[in-house]
This record gives C-alpha cells, structure tokens and sequence, in this order.
C-alpha cells in the first residue's frame, strides 16, 4: 500500500536498528489508518495520498525528539503518543481550515505547533480508529459472522430472531461476534498500544 | 451437555481460533445452550462498550450497515457522507449522531455535488429540520462561500408556498449551512425513476408550480440555475410541489464552470448558454423547465449522451427530439409548449415563467374542460399558420380547375386517371412536375412554402411532418367534398 516515493521522506534518525525496523512496522499499520481518517477528513480522493504523506512526515519530524526512558517498548509508546497529538492537531486544523489557512503548507507545520487539549477531537480520534478497525477486520470474515455481529450488537436485535434470518445457530452467533469484537480489539491495541 | 463447561483457556483458544476444529464445534454448540458461556466468552473480548457505541454512531452515516459493500477505494460522494459525521461535534443524545450547533443530527438524508442534507432536529422548537451544509471544496473557496451565503439570503427573502422556505442561514460555523423545515416528500427524480412517464395533468401540475416558484425567485432578481427533477420536491399528501437548491446551485456554478472548467452532477438540464460558459439569466431557467417538461412527460430527459461533454453539445447543437416521436400518445400542443421553452436562443422562449404559468394554466383546464380552447401559442406557431393558408388557398384554387378537368374526363372516360390523386402527394414529391397548366402557376408557390421553411433551422422534422399531415387531412376531405358535390 506504500507509495515508494513515500518513503525517502520518512527516514528518520534514530539511534538503535530495533527502532527503526520498529518506525517502519508503525508505518505499515498506520498509515492506512491514516489514509482513512484523511478521507474521512473531508480531503477529495485525489489528495488522500498527499495528505496521508504530510502527516506521516509531520509525526517523523517530531520523532526526533525521542529519548529511550529504557522501560519496555519505549519507542513504540513514544510513536504512538507523537502520532496521536499530530493527527489531532491535523484534525483541529481540518476544522479551522476551511476559513484559514489550507493546503499542505500548512500541514507542514503541525509538528511545530503546541499540542492540543480537546476531549471532542480525542473522541473523534478513537472514534476513527475504530471504524477503521472494524473495517478492517470485516474482511477477514465471512459475510453471515459479520452480520451476525452486526444485526445483534450494534443493532440490537435478538440472537434468536438473527439466527433464524440468517439460519445459523445461536451459539456460532455468539462464538463469531466475540471473535469479531476481540480481533477489532487487537487490531486496535497495534495501532494504539 | 449443560454440565460440560470448557475452561478459560479453550475458550480463549477457539476465540482464537486456535483450536481444533472438534473442540471448535463442541463450544459452538456449547453455546447455544449455555447462557453462562454467552456471558462468559463475551468477557474474553474484553472492553467492548466504546467499540460498540462507535459503531452504533457510524451505523447513522450508513457506511459500515450490513448490505453495503464495502468501500474498496472511497469515492468522491462517499467521503462527502462520511464527512457528514466528522465534523459535527459529539452528542449527548442517543438517537442523535452528533451536534451542529443548535441542532441534534440524526442523520444523512442525502448529498449532491454541492452539500450535504442531514435530518435534524431543533429542541428549543421542538420541530425536524432539513440542514443543508456545504461541502468543504466548495466552502474553502472564498467567492463561493459568500454567494452560497448572499443566494441563500436571497432565497430566504422568498416567500412563496412552491419554493422551500430557508428557516435560518449560518456563516459563522466551519462550514456554511442553511436549515429547512423537514418535509417528508421525494424528488420529482425519484418519482421519474420509479413510474416513468407522469399523465398529462400531473405534468401540468407539477409545471404549473415550478414556474410560479420560479417567477416568484424571478421577480426577485434570483435565478435559479439548476431546475431540475432532484431539486424539485413533491409532498404526497397534499400534492405540492416546492422548489428547492437556490444558493448552492450559483455557489457551485462559480468553480465548476469557470474555476475547473469541469461540470459537477448531471449537466442534462442545463441552457446552452449555460453549457456555454455565457452569463445566464432568468430565460435560463426556463430552458431548463422545458428540460424538465419533457422529463415528466416521456420519462426521459431531452438531451442524452455517454457523456457529460456529449450531453452539452447536444444541448447547444442539437434539436431536441420531438416527444411525440417517442411517445404517439403525447398532444401535439404539448411538443409545442415544450419547443418553445427548449429554443436554443434566449430570446425566442416564452417571455417570462409568468407567462409560462398561464399556458401552463390554460392547458390544463383545456384537458380538464376540452371544451375550453386551447392558448393560441401553443397550437401550431404563426408563421407555419401562414404558410398553411397560402398552401390551402394555392390547392384550392388549383383544386377547382382540377375538378372541372376531373369531370371533363368522367365525361369523357369512365374511369379517372390517376391525376385526381396528384394534389395529394404533391407536397412531398417534387413540386415542378407539370400537369397541367395550373399547376404551373402553382408550383413556384409551393416551392417557395418550402424553401422558406428549410431557412428555418431551429424547424423540427415534427413540426413538418405535422403540417404534412394537416396538409393531407385537409386535401382528402377537399376531394371528399368535391366527390359529394360531383355525386350528390
């Protein structure tokens, strides 16, 4: 899913090859998170990429500000908070953008800004990264778990009443919505840490 | 089976699905049964509260429900539904997907290449309300942005029972929108879509409405720019048809047309001087009520193509195809009203949607009162009127001679040859063949009849072919007549 041009402008300095291979493995599970929220943005499709790749190079600048506190994945937790108050503040932006400023100019300049404190956009950024979860992990199974899942969790509807729609038994019903909701758990806690 | 539980870890194995295909169906069955391993194996998944609220939230914008197909590469109307829930702010409500200022959004109802529209509700009123906002490509644009505003200001001050009321107008939130009341209704479109052509009155009367919203927007200096069957609304219950999509559709013309040169949606009803990139005016508008017209009454629009491009030079180049040569059934005074709306030149329309109404009016109670006559513009038009009675006193006076050769030959012959059904095919077949003397005199005068018309460009094939008819009906009872004269 990377574009190979991408990546020259994602290299960041860090000290340690464990770091960078782990940089590079955050890359692959985020970026198309990050695809998605900017389209969800309101960004036309054209310029999906373009955006995509501003904030990635926006979250490697201020990777270089990172020191190794020595406790357990300390770089994956410092990338994943570096990335989280990026996005956001590209979020802000977003919102702001349409009477300011715009374009990727701006954008290039996110890291350089105070982050910010606002309860609604961390909603809406978790609210993203699982919508992008369960998108994501719809794929991996097959259609009758998914509405399995769907028509008696998040609808609401009775196991019975989907058992006999879709004319499974109540108990694959249960087994399939927990695997659901427990991969897009995982799916999640790799972005998130 | 009930007094068999698996353990923790084979449930967390087959969650995993880690296990063993046996294992894997004896839990599975296991469950159906055992009420405390629903509970039990739903623990294992573990803090699945915000999940589902998430995803109960996202079910509003419809982009992850059941019978959707999954969205492999966004499309462009597709990231404008999605946004619809980005940018409104969290709610407290339950059956609400977010906040826009006062208003609770309870979902999409639809969107266009110009906005979004979102069902909402405002509680200090107590009422639903229609929010259109305007898409964020349009709204980043400053000249847009500020028509979208001034036209909807505009659109405010009219008030008129077929054009849809604008409640309020907001500018200062991120995006622009204006609020309508919420009216359970469907678009002219859709009802196009599902029933095809409409019967004759029920054009009449949703045209009749349509042009008096638009001679209301007119009277104001307002054009419309985008009449077309999305824009317009018919309520069911009492049968009202409102105007809608004044403001976004100026808004958006200004970075189509002139920013990309590219032309967002359906340009199908669009004038040619529209389609041209020329400044446009209220004449516009009505081009695009033929447009409309015509839609409603063949099911079909006028002009079609593959192409957006093809559909423009189609509307600037072409005739339209006369309704009467798709659907027999169409009156002829129908193709009349419409051509006239449908001239590719502004000022060769009906005047004003005034006047549009009236004729609109006129035939209506024709159709309800035949007895009643029809509007004069909408039979045949004047000049063909005058070339017909030059045509009818030329054959008829070529048409007495003819009857005395006629009866000089009876006289003289029993049977006639076949000249007595010369005049009859005369019009179609080359006029300068001489048979007798008079028809000497008469060709040049025939030829000149046509001639005249062939200058004529904008001159339909239909409107030929319908005075060739007339000419033929009135050439058979003329023989008809002389027949009964000759054997009374």
């Amino acid at each position: 899913m990377h574009s190979p041009e991408t990546r020259p402008s994602l290299i960041v300095r860090l000290g340690g090859a464990a770091d960078q291979s782990a940089w590079w493995s955050f890359v692959e599970t985020y970026e198309p998170f990050l695809k998605h929220l900017v389209a969800r943005q309101g960004t036309p499709p054209s310029h999906v990429a373009d955006v995509t790749q501003q904030v990635l190079i926006s979250i490697a600048r201020s990777i270089d500000g990172f020191s190794d506190d020595g406790k357990e994945a300390s770089f994956r937790r410092w990338v994943h908070q570096v990335s989280r108050n990026v996005v956001i503040k590209y979020m802000a932006r977003q919102r702001k953008q349409i009477t300011g400023q715009g374009g990727t100019d701006a954008l290039l300049q996110l890291d350089q800004q105070p982050a910010i404190d606002d309860p609604a956009l961390e909603d809406q950024y978790q609210h993203e990264l699982i919508v992008w979860a369960a998108e994501k992990v719809r794929s991996e199974f097959a259609p009758t778990s998914w509405q399995a899942f769907w028509g008696t969790m998040i609808e609401g509807r009775p196991v019975a009443e989907i058992a006999g729609e879709l004319n499974v038994s109540a108990g694959s019903i249960y087994m399939s919505r927990s695997r659901i909701l427990r991969r897009i758990r995982l799916v999640l806690n790799e972005v998130m840490q | 089976m009930n007094a068999w539980h698996p353990s923790d870890d084979v449930l967390r194995l087959v969650l995993d699905e880690h296990a063993d295909a046996q294992t894997d169906e004896d839990v599975t069955s296991h469950l159906d049964e055992c009420e405390l391993c629903q509970t039990r194996i739903e623990q294992f998944a573990e803090s699945s509260h915000g999940i589902r609220e998430s995803l109960r939230r996202e079910t509003m914008s419809g982009s992850l429900a059941l019978d959707t197909p999954k969205l492999a590469a966004p499309s462009e109307t597709a990231w404008l539904a999605d946004f619809a829930v980005s940018f409104l702010q969290p709610t407290d409500q339950p059956d609400a997907i977010g906040k826009l200022g006062e208003f609770e959004v309870q979902s999409v109802i639809g969107h266009g290449g110009m906005g979004i529209v979102l069902k909402g509700f405002q509680p200090e009123l107590n009422r639903p309300v229609a929010i259109k906002v305007m898409s964020p490509h349009l709204a980043s644009i400053g000249t847009a942005r500020k028509r979208f505003l001034r036209e909807a200001q505009a659109t405010a001050a009219i008030v008129h029972p077929n054009v849809m009321p604008i409640l309020s107008v907001s500018e200062s939130a991120t995006l622009p929108y204006l609020v309508m009341p919420y009216v359970a209704c469907r678009t002219l479109q859709q009802r196009i879509d599902t029933e095809g052509q409409l019967p004759i009155t029920d054009v009449l009367r949703i045209g009749i409405q349509v042009a008096a919203a638009l001679a209301a927007a007119h009277r104001q200096g307002l054009v419309h720019r985008d009449v077309k069957p999305a824009n317009i609304l018919i309520e069911p219950a009492v049968d009202r048809t409102m105007l809608t999509d004044f403001g976004l559709a100026r808004a958006a013309d200004d970075v189509t047309v002139t920013r990309s040169g590219v032309i967002a949606g359906t340009p199908q009803y669009m004038s040619p001087e529209q389609a041209r990139g020329e400044s446009v005016d209220a004449r516009s508008d009505l081009f695009a009520l033929g447009c409309v017209l015509y839609a409603m009454t063949t099911g079909r629009p006028p002009f079609r193509s593959e192409t957006s491009y093809g559909i423009l030079r189609r509307i600037t180049d072409h005739p339209h195809r006369p309704m009467r040569e798709s659907q027999a059934s169409v009156p002829v005074w129908m193709d009349h009203l419409v051509y006239q709306l449908l001239r590719k030149d502004a000022r060769n329309r009906i005047s004003s949607a005034e006047e549009t109404q009236r004729l609109l009016e006129a035939c209506l109670a024709h159709v309800q009162q035949p007895s009643i006559p029809l509007p004069s513009e909408v039979m045949a038009s004047k000049r063909p009127n005058i070339r017909l009675a030059i045509l009818l006193t030329v054959l008829v006076a070529a048409s007495i001679p003819l009857a005395a050769i006629n009866l000089w030959d009876r006289s003289r012959t029993t049977k006639p040859p076949f000249i007595v059904t010369r005049p009859a095919s005369h019009p179609s077949s080359t006029p300068s063949e001489a048979v007798g003397p008079d028809f000497v005199l008469a060709g040049p005068v025939t030829e000149s009849v046509w001639d005249d018309q062939t200058k004529n460009e904008t001159t339909s094939l239909a409107e030929i072919d319908s005075q060739l008819e007339l000419i033929q009906k009135q050439i058979e009872s003329l023989q008809r007549s002389l027949d009964v004269k000759k054997q009374p």
